[in-house]
């Protein structure tokens, strides 16, 4: 992970994702003042994801614990060119957050998650350290133009821990169009954010 | 799972929306398979941006003591040099065997409070590495005895040793700090079944249980608690109960586990 600034193939590092990588090898050697210094950086937005999708503060609370503990444990496992460091954690904090939710649904069978998101989970982000903040303004505005239905399957799954099954079973839609309404609303979620990132 | 099935699963993929088997599925195709599967960047490039809509919640100012803790606990259990356990060490020893009879209910025993005394001068010695070594077995329980040692060791807190006034059930240890924050970690608890949990309680001066909050255990026995903002003060007596659901105001006896938090000697 010593990787300098912008040699990674087909992706451009910003400054605060480099910085983010140094303080992950840090915490890959044991180094607990990195742990904070990464917590310091994503607990409100780490949290803010894990109480928005569990809805109670105690779990989120302990969702957030326990993502920075995979992190802080698997730090060494982050791979390069997979995205940035932080969608890498955030995207521990919303498994977890999925998890926890359909652990309180007991008809639920649970995935087995491994410590950290596999690499197949945390997608290339191509223009997020680009675009570095999209304020979130824009995300809203780019989700308000979705339509209802798209947004509903999109938001049920992300926030809600729903499978595509059970969004189906819950809105009486059939199971291919509920596939195609994510489909559909993440491609038009990508064409906004990118109009977005272009007129700044 | 052919290339076509991936792709037509990819949107639930990229947004964790696919039930556990399809997921492996389709995440042991990406692995092997010689396609680039290039709708998977494309769609999940997107999701990360779902949270940036979220409104900003701040966490419990705790937590991070509390991470740490567990962090530092976790770091304690990597393999290392040999030179970690001396094997002279003194032993603190977890309360066990019958209390006397008089201590029914939640009353202190003499010997709760001499254990909590003990406990104090070892957090206060710096013995908390040694022993969290004694509790290794138990990782879960490990993390929680280091968060309750981190609120204990900060300036005007109290450490309390949790034990079955009826004899040697679950046990634990908690700390209250000077701020009414309680970190209570506790082992062999029976698990909890349906709605059942077990409810936390602060007994202060005037005999009054105050209910501060309430957590479900697995099979494991293990539960760490916390809770901000308590009236827990000096001296309070914490009390465990097991409560047909979450909520009761008033305890269900018998108390499954208690002790009374004291401050280090001085």
């Amino acid at each position: 992970m010593s990787d300098p600034i912008g040699t990674v193939p087909g992706r451009v590092v910003s400054a605060a994702d480099a910085a983010d990588r140094a303080v992950l090898d840090r915490i890959a050697s044991g180094q607990l003042d990195a742990l904070e210094d990464l917590y310091d950086r994503y607990r409100t937005m780490a949290y803010s994801i894990a109480y928005r999708i569990t809805g109670d503060a105690t779990l989120a609370e302990d969702v957030v614990q326990d993502a920075f503990l995979g992190a802080w444990r698997n730090a060494a496992r982050y791979i390069e060119g997979r995205g940035s460091v932080k969608t890498w954690l955030l995207s521990i904090v919303h498994h977890r957050s999925i998890d926890a939710v359909r652990r309180r649904r007991p008809t639920t069978e649970l995935p087995e998650r491994e410590e950290a998101p596999p690499a197949t989970l945390t997608v290339p982000d191509v223009w997020a350290e680009v675009a570095g903040n999209l304020a979130r303004d824009a995300v809203r505005a780019a989700l308000a133009t979705l339509s209802d239905v798209q947004r509903e399957a999109i938001e049920l799954a992300y926030f809600g821990g729903l499978t595509q099954v059970e969004i189906a079973d819950r809105t009486g839609t059939p199971l291919g169009t509920v596939k195609s309404r994510m489909r559909l609303g993440l491609l038009a979620l990508r064409r906004e954010l990118t109009c977005a990132e272009g007129t700044p | 799972m052919t290339c076509d099935e991936v792709r037509d699963l990819a949107a639930g993929f990229v947004l964790g929306a696919l039930a556990p088997e399809d997921e492996r599925a389709v995440r042991d195709h990406l692995e092997t398979c010689p396609e680039s599967h290039s709708e998977i960047a494309e769609l999940g490039g997107v999701v990360p941006y779902l949270a940036e809509s979220i409104e900003p919640v701040e966490p419990a100012a705790g937590l991070k003591a509390r991470i740490l803790a567990a962090a530092a606990a976790d770091l304690e259990t990597r393999p290392r040099g040999a030179s970690t356990e001396s094997g002279s060490a003194p032993v603190v020893p977890f309360p066990v065997g019958r209390a006397p009879a008089s201590t029914r209910g939640i009353a202190p025993s003499g010997w709760v409070l001499r254990i909590a005394a003990v406990l104090a001068v070892v957090v206060l010695g710096g013995w908390n590495l040694l022993l969290q070594g004694q509790l290794r077995d138990a990782q879960a329980y490990d993390e929680g005895v280091a968060a309750v040692l981190e609120v204990a060791s900060r300036p005007g807190s109290q450490a309390a040793i949790l034990a079955d006034p009826d004899g040697d059930g679950p046990r634990g240890i908690a700390a209250v700090a000077a701020d009414g924050s309680v970190v209570i970690a506790m082992r062999d608890l029976p698990a909890t079944a349906g709605t059942e949990v077990y409810e936390a309680w602060v007994i202060g001066g005037d005999g009054v249980p105050v209910p501060i909050g309430d957590f479900a255990v697995g099979a494991d026995g293990v539960a760490v608690f916390t809770a901000d903002a308590t009236p827990a003060s000096a001296g309070v007596t914490l009390a465990l109960t097991r409560e047909p659901a979450p909520g009761a105001t008033a305890p269900t006896l018998p108390i499954v586990s208690a002790g009374v938090a004291t401050s280090p000697p001085s």
